[in-house]
């Protein structure tokens, strides 16, 4: 019987932590018909900026509505992969170069319908959930991120 | 009773307008509360964004009802 989802919470106040994303996978480890996992990792880079240096991003978003879309997505991708199991976090809050601030991980039996939808779940969080990060400068003012 | 709309704001629109929400006379259609938001708020002209009524993105021009939940959104940026 299909299991019945529900939507659920995707967002972490702060970074996420390498130890989170380590025991994420050891958590996989009794689901033994999965044969390959993938990973994608967003982390905060130091972009140069006509205004300035970046030195963190500070995440906000819709929640409700984001947590919505989220779910949407995650329907889409489920009935288009044959995912064993599929998890998506997402920062909230400031996090500061070099943490990471989106952490998308997809396992099934065969590499490839684990690695055709993390890429797909990546772009679709990126253009479709409603988050902004606001980037702060070394010179102490701020832009906002642009997504390309 | 005056029907009055709240509208949530979010990003560069919440810096924009001073605040992350707010609550106006409902114009009665998305295009004409755009046009009234531009009005109150000039630095919203040159600015690119959204509306979301109860959380789904709206493409063309819609009629707010009373009890609607709308939302400015500018570009997203996640990830």
């Amino acid at each position: 019987m299909e299991k019945e989802r529900k939507p659920k919470n995707i967002f972490v106040q702060g970074p996420i932590s390498p130890e989170k994303i380590a025991q994420s996978i050891a958590n996989h480890a009794i689901k033994t018909d999965i044969g390959g996992h993938s990973i994608f990792l967003g982390q905060i880079r130091a972009d140069e900026k006509p205004e300035g240096k970046v030195i963190a991003i500070d995440y906000t978003a819709y929640e409700e509505m984001a947590l919505e879309k989220a779910f949407e997505i995650r329907e889409a991708i489920f009935a288009k992969y044959p995912l064993t199991c599929m998890h998506i976090y997402h920062s909230l809050g400031e996090i500061k170069v070099g943490e990471i601030c989106l952490f998308v991980f997809t396992s099934s039996k065969h590499r490839k319908a684990a690695m055709e939808a993390c890429d797909e779940l990546v772009e679709r969080i990126k253009a479709e959930l409603p988050v902004w990060g606001r980037e702060i400068l070394d010179t102490e003012g701020h832009v906002w991120k642009v997504n390309t | 009773m005056p029907d009055v709309i709240q509208i949530k704001a979010f990003g560069m629109i919440a810096e924009a307008i001073g605040s992350d929400s707010l609550e106006i006379e409902n114009p009665g259609t998305s295009l004409a509360l755009k046009k009234q938001l531009e009005a109150q708020f000039p630095g919203l002209k040159s600015m690119k964004f959204s509306l979301a009524v109860d959380k789904k993105m709206i493409q063309e021009d819609t009629d707010i009802s009373q009890g609607k939940e709308i939302a400015l959104l500018p570009p997203f940026s996640g990830g």
